[in-house]
């Protein structure tokens, strides 16, 4: 403390106490300790200095008027709800290594140190007193809900056995692991891949991959990264992403942007948080978003506010003049006259029949628009790109904007977003897998973007296939996939699926019917790495257990994860590992030689050197800059959990292609460069588009702009495809442009008394089973009211906000309570997809929680019948809180009654649903679902009917075009379609 | 994590990508904003020359080699450092600020003492002092956190705090000096000398009058005074007031509502003084009436309801005290303090008037 002066002296010598708080300030830096601390007791946003993190002090506020000190270990993780990855950090007591809460990690690039409300409910899951904490094993028959605890050694045997046998008898295409949202970069496929095994399964077809194709069409890469927080104008569709996955980094961003005066325009049919705070919503038909981004992209080219010097150099207007327009002359003029003609027909009194929003407040947003510039920051994901036939196409005109403004990775503007994401090269890189998975890429979906995943049930009731072990992780099928009941009855048919391993924190609604119930970490308690895009740099993430770093940072070795995890919970990293030696314990498989290590080989690979491998080798800057602190990279990772490699990445394409990677060069009809030099290494194995060599074998290295060989874009023609050569050659020529597909749930496609259903659309408070058990976030949100118009709830007879409605869907219906509410557009109603969990009755070893009603599940003639049998209520258990559950209702499971809408194209499946709403009829209750599933098996059919197969249209006989993107991509050799194949000729 | 500007603002605001184009968001938002004084003349031409690190510090990495020698008539000094931490005295509680109040020779304050101070009684924000109601935010917030964003920044939480009006300052200061282009330096200064003007001497000199009549923060009142008033003596004064001196509503007329004068009375802007809880518990002791507990308003409108006449006499005498505190300060800038004293006697005057009837 300093001493105690009674004055100062009267004439101060500024200049030289000016000089000694800068040596005072200088001599503490020098000490790498904070002269200025964070004013965290009286601003917000400040944070623990981090050379504090090691004995941070707080003050027991219930212990008040006493001073109770609490000295805890900050601890930095990530967590593991949405898909943002933002920063945690834990607060570990020092005294009983118990982790107290969480808070936000400043040192995280990407949340900045701050969270949403499932950050901090992180402690809520940890604690959970419902949670599964032992491996379990099922006792009686599939789903009749008795367990018995096993051991991992009794669960790793068995299972490694089921999946040595499957390798080994070359039936790889029996195995899958089928994840939710991943929350790692490429661990999985990677293990996936030293199996030999093209079992990766995805929940992305029911969740993103419609965003998705519209963007990788465009750039070959799969998905935005829009520079908010600079933009001048922010363009959203719907709000599911600032509501949803990145709500947290990109709601602060785009506050700061409107601090600085952006204009946020927002097309959701539902008022939703962010169109409450955007300066235009637009509450359109479900559907005509595309119509509306048409209309304001014929402004932009009429009013002569396209970017053409931008569109001169960047898009394939050469290739589409020759394919589509060969009779003009092959000049840029003809290219513009024809641009302005293809979009003549997407007037603002079109835009506005289509969407029912008024031409006048179209013309002005796209004045807006027109207006930014490069300063244009566009998003669409779910919701329209994820819930209409042809809904890719919102996505590709949304970029369409972008493109047309030049605002492609611009400051303010939209990048690619592998600009700003970086998934460091990891010790063991296994070859490509030898064998295709036609359950999850069909050869009716050539150009899907990923796995046909809620395909799997109709697929394996089709005989195409079955499964010998099908593992889900953190995921719940049942409950999140459209026709969840036909999803049930292949897990409980033992001859479709041999065993079924549920590796998971909490029951869910598919862990009732698994074989083995393995219990595995939540953010505080397993490894990963992570990197996405949320601004324009390149960031990498760990997570980390949490317990096992602060007992490290005490001088104590941790070798296992569930020495610290509580009861025998574990991470996937080791048990893969684990896994993997138990598959090939002698590696004559050549399966172990990827889980090993390399420092020590024919040792076992733990994940330090795993971590520490790829943090020293892969991620460049950090192992300087943890040398600079007198750290390994592994060490720095854990201390602070983030590291920020670059900033300010810029337009990556436009970069010059150097010297020594232009040898033996050979150039496209359209400015495509291949070179004959190999793709040299990068650290940074990101996944984009592979654009394929030419004859000879010469990688394509870049694309000519006048007469320099700039890098490009991952597309074929090398830039951004305006015209989609792919798409025209694989059997959809008029979609090869940015267009408009009416949906099937445009008017002209339903009948008049039917009702669009949202069905899809979050709540900034949950995330879907993820979330599941926390009772913060129960408490917050826990049910699913069906959102209807004053004006429709007239109509039919609802006189209140409670009423029950029955929702018809094409294959059941769902009794659900209204919502009468202004905030969703007349003739359409809207149901959020967190809620309505459910457990069985008679499952007694699961506790329901306060999310989850007891059900009866029977079957009849009609089908199946799902019937509340009781609500959440109060219930005893380690946590008093649960004698203060003080809500019952929670939701319906809508999701049953949904028939499967695969896209033909994008292989998305389309969630709107043209409904019937009535008032509840007598009898029903609420959460009731009832469901045909064999009218599902007929609407499966009649979507199938629509898909445009490989076999058939296939351009050069495989079965996708090998530079789109896939996960886990297999080896080239599997790409040309078998003749075996039932598929292969299948009719146009 | 990135390091911005000076003190407590750096945990604040932990500028991102904001900062890393300062000098070409500066020179749009300029253009579009037309806040304050800030907004005369472009801030730089950092762009051209590529010195985006005279003000985006957020990297760590000030870069001073290189740069030319300042014009500036003082060589390059820590008066900076000295204004920055005693900026930060006034917002880091004592278990933080403990190594700064040392380097600055000054005792230190009980937890008690200084939050009395800075968070019940005194406050130290502009938007307090500079806006017509006298509270947190609004005009007087809005004002300071547009010449953040002029200069391409995004406001910290409490912008108007003075210890980021002095840490921001302080930045603008150093940028200047170290600034590698005759047009930077000058536009940077050019930017320090506004916010001095316009946000800083329009009010400080008036809180830190306040703040010294309590004990324990008297000595780092005095310090902080002297610190700024030898900012303001070396820069040229300004040619017209603040601007929220220009816009501020009028004095009080004798013809002022019983709730009018409340509001008026609380907000310095208004009334030309600072009238603290301390302020009120020392007049009820003087004239004789007791003092409720509760916000200042209450607590007036009770001494005026117990003895209207003393009441509003001791007001009136205690704008006049004021009046010469202004007047005490007045070298640097006289349109300043000049306009202090003219609402301080205004008031005091309209309360003469009040008192008689």
């Amino acid at each position: 403390m300093a001493k105690r002066h009674d004055t100062v002296e009267p004439t101060p010598d500024l200049g030289a106490l000016g000089k000694r708080v800068s040596a005072a300030r200088a001599a503490t830096e020098a000490r790498g300790e904070t002269f200025y601390q964070g004013a965290s007791k009286t601003i917000l946003g400040a944070f623990p200095p981090k050379e504090r993190w090691d004995d941070w002090v707080e003050l027991d506020s219930r212990a008040w008027p006493e001073r109770v000190e609490h000295h805890a270990m900050l601890v930095p993780t990530t967590c593991f709800n949405c898909e943002s990855a933002c920063g945690l950090l834990a607060y570990v007591d020092r005294d009983t290594l118990q982790v107290r809460k969480f808070e936000g990690n400043p040192e995280h690039p990407g949340s900045r140190g701050r969270n949403c409300a499932k950050g901090p409910s992180t402690i809520n899951q940890v604690t959970d007193p419902d949670r599964i904490l032992y491996p379990l094993k099922r006792a009686g028959a599939r789903g009749e809900g008795r367990w018995e605890r096993a051991s991992w050694d009794e669960a790793l045997d068995a299972i490694a056995d089921r999946l040595r046998r499957a390798i080994v008898e070359g039936r790889q295409n029996e195995i899958m692991i089928h994840i939710g949202r991943p929350g790692e970069d490429g661990f999985t496929e990677r293990v996936l891949a030293s199996w030999g095994v093209d079992g990766h399964n995805s929940h992305t077809n029911v969740c993103s991959s419609g965003g998705r194709t519209g963007f990788q069409f465009w750039s070959g890469m799969d998905r935005p990264s829009p520079d908010h927080a600079h933009a001048k104008v922010i363009y959203l569709i719907s709000s599911h992403l600032e509501t949803g996955h990145y709500f947290n980094p990109h709601a602060q961003r785009i506050t700061e942007a409107r601090a600085n005066g952006a204009k946020v325009i927002v097309l959701d049919t539902r008022l939703s948080n962010t169109a409450t705070h955007a300066d235009f919503w637009l509450s359109p038909q479900p559907g005509s978003e595309a119509a509306i981004n048409l209309a304001i992209a014929r402004h932009i080219i009429t009013t002569g506010r396209a970017n053409w010097s931008f569109i001169y150099d960047w898009w394939n207007w050469e290739e589409y003049l020759a394919a589509c327009r060969p009779e003009l002359p092959p000049t840029f003029d003809s290219f513009r006259q024809a641009l302005g003609e293809l979009y003549d027909e997407y007037s603002f009194d079109f835009a506005a029949a289509e969407s029912g929003v008024d031409a006048a407040t179209i013309a002005e947003v796209a004045e807006v628009v027109a207006g930014a510039g490069t300063r244009f920051s566009g998003h669409s994901w779910r919701s329209a790109a994820a819930s209409n036939l042809g809904g890719w196409q919102v996505s590709r005109t949304v970029f369409f904007l972008a493109a047309l403004l030049g605002a492609v990775a611009t400051e303010g503007g939209t990048f690619p977003n592998a600009y700003n994401k970086f998934v460091p090269r990891p010790i063991h890189l296994p070859p490509h897998p030898k064998v295709w998975q036609e359950l999850s890429w069909p050869l009716e979906f050539p150009l899907a973007q990923n796995e046909m995943s809620f395909l799997l049930p109709h697929f394996l009731k089709d005989g195409r296939g079955r499964l010998d072990t099908y593992f889900t992780r953190v995921y719940n099928p049942v409950w999140t996939n459209p026709d969840g009941l036909s999803w049930m009855e292949v897990l409980t048919d033992t001859d479709k699926v041999g065993c079924y391993v549920a590796l998971t924190p909490t029951w869910n609604e598919s862990a009732y019917f698994a074989d083995w119930v393995l219990p595995m970490g939540h953010a505080s308690e397993r490894h990963d790495t992570h990197s996405y895009e949320q601004y324009d740099g390149q960031w990498v993430g760990f997570r980390q257990p949490v317990l096992r770093a602060a007992r490290e940072r005490r001088g104590e070795q941790v070798t296992d994860t569930r020495q610290v995890n509580p009861g025998e919970v574990w991470e996937e990293n080791e048990f893969y590992i684990e896994l993997s030696w138990r598959i090939d314990p002698d590696g004559s498989l050549g399966i172990r030689q990827y889980h090993e290590s390399r420092a020590h080989p024919g040792q076992k690979l733990s994940v330090d050197e795993y971590y520490g491998w790829m943090f020293e080798h892969s991620v460049p800057g950090l192992p300087e800059k943890a040398a600079a602190e007198g750290l390994t990279a592994l060490e720095y990772m854990r201390r602070y959990g983030a590291f920020e490699i670059t900033r300010g990445q810029g337009q990556l394409f436009h970069q010059p292609v150097p010297a020594d990677e232009l040898v033996d060069t050979a150039v496209g009809p359209f400015g495509r460069v291949y070179s004959a030099t190999p793709k040299p290494d990068s650290p940074n194995v990101v996944p984009m588009g592979a654009p394929t060599p030419d004859d000879q074998g010469r990688r394509a290295v870049g694309v000519l702009v006048g007469d320099e060989v700039r890098r490009g874009f991952p597309t074929p023609s090398g830039r951004l495809e305006f015209y989609s050569s792919t798409l025209a050659s694989w059997g959809w020529p008029e979609h090869a442009l940015p267009g408009y597909i009416r949906s099937h749930v445009h008017p002209a496609n339903m009948a008049p008394d039917q009702m669009v259903l949202l069905s899809t659309f979050r709540l900034p408070t949950q995330i879907h089973t993820r979330s599941a058990n926390s009772k913060w976030l129960d408490e917050l949100s826990h049910t699913n009211p069906v959102w209807i118009h004053p004006s429709d709830a007239e109509r039919l007879g609802v006189a209140r906000t409670g009423d029950l409605l029955r929702v018809t869907t094409d294959i059941g219906y769902f009794v659900a309570k209204a919502w009468i509410t202004e905030g969703i557009r007349p003739g359409v109603v809207a149901c959020s997809h967190h809620m309505g969990r459910w457990k069985l009755v008679g499952h007694d070893q699961v506790s329901s929680g306060g999310m989850m009603a007891t059900v009866t599940l029977g079957h009849s003639d009609e089908g199946w019948a799902m019937h509340t049998l009781e609500q959440v209520r109060p219930y005893q258990s380690t946590d008093p809180d649960t004698q203060r559950i003080w809500w019952s209702d929670t939701g319906v499971h809508q999701n049953l009654t949904f028939p499967v809408h695969p896209d033909p194209i994008s292989g998305m499946h389309c969630w709107h649903q043209a409904v019937r709403v009535t008032r509840a009829q007598p009898g029903d209750t609420h959460g009731d679902v009832a469901v045909d599933t064999e009218r599902a098996r007929e609407v499966y059919a009649k979507w199938m009917e629509a898909t445009r197969p490989a076999g058939t249209y296939s351009p050069d006989a495989t079965r996708r075009p090998t530079w789109l993107m896939r996960p886990l991509k297999p080896s080239p050799e599997t790409f040309p379609i078998p003749t075996s194949s039932p598929i292969r000729t299948a009719s146009r | 994590m990135s390091r911005s500007i000076g003190a407590p603002v750096a945990t604040a605001s932990t500028p991102e990508p904001g900062t890393a184009s300062l000098m070409r968001a500066a020179s749009e938002e300029r253009a579009a904003s037309g806040q304050g004084a800030v907004s005369g003349e472009p801030l730089a031409d950092a762009e051209a020359d590529g010195s985006h690190r005279m003000v985006a510090a957020d990297d760590g990495e000030r870069d001073d080699g290189g740069a030319i020698a300042s014009c500036d008539e003082r060589a390059p000094d820590h008066r900076w450092e000295l204004l920055r931490a005693l900026g930060s005295l006034s917002i880091l509680p004592p278990a933080e600020h403990g190594p700064i109040a040392e380097a600055l020779g000054l005792a230190a304050w009980s937890p008690a003492e200084h939050t009395r101070l800075f968070v019940l009684e005194l406050p130290p924000y502009a938007s307090i002092h500079l806006g017509p109601e006298g509270k947190l935010g609004g005009e007087g917030a809005d004002r300071v956190a547009g010449v953040w964003r002029a200069l391409g920044l995004d406001p910290p939480t409490g912008a108007d705090h003075l210890a980021s009006l002095l840490a921001l300052y302080a930045h603008l200061g150093e940028a200047s000096q170290s600034a590698a282009t005759d047009t930077a330096r000058r536009r940077l200064a050019h930017a320090a000398r506004a916010l001095l003007w316009e946000h800083l001497w329009s009010w400080a000199p008036g809180y830190l009058a306040a703040a010294a009549t309590y004990p324990a923060a008297a000595p780092w009142a005095a310090l902080t005074a002297s610190a700024l008033a030898d900012e303001a003596l070396g820069t040229a004064p300004p040619e017209d007031l603040p601007a929220a001196l220009r816009q501020a509503p009028g004095a009080i007329g004798p013809e002022v509502t019983v709730d009018d004068l409340l509001d008026a009375l609380v907000a310095p802007l208004r009334a030309g003084f600072v009238l603290t809880h301390s302020d009120l518990v020392r007049a009820g002791r003087e004239i004789g009436v007791g003092v409720r507990r509760g916000e200042r308003r209450f607590a007036l409108r009770a001494m005026l309801e117990q003895d209207p006449s003393s009441s509003v006499a001791w007001l009136a005498r205690h704008a006049r005290r004021w009046a010469g505190l202004h007047r005490s300060h007045g070298a640097p800038a006289p349109t300043i303090s000049d306009w202090w004293v003219r609402r301080a006697t205004g008031t005091a005057r309209t309360l003469d008037t009040l008192s008689r009837h």
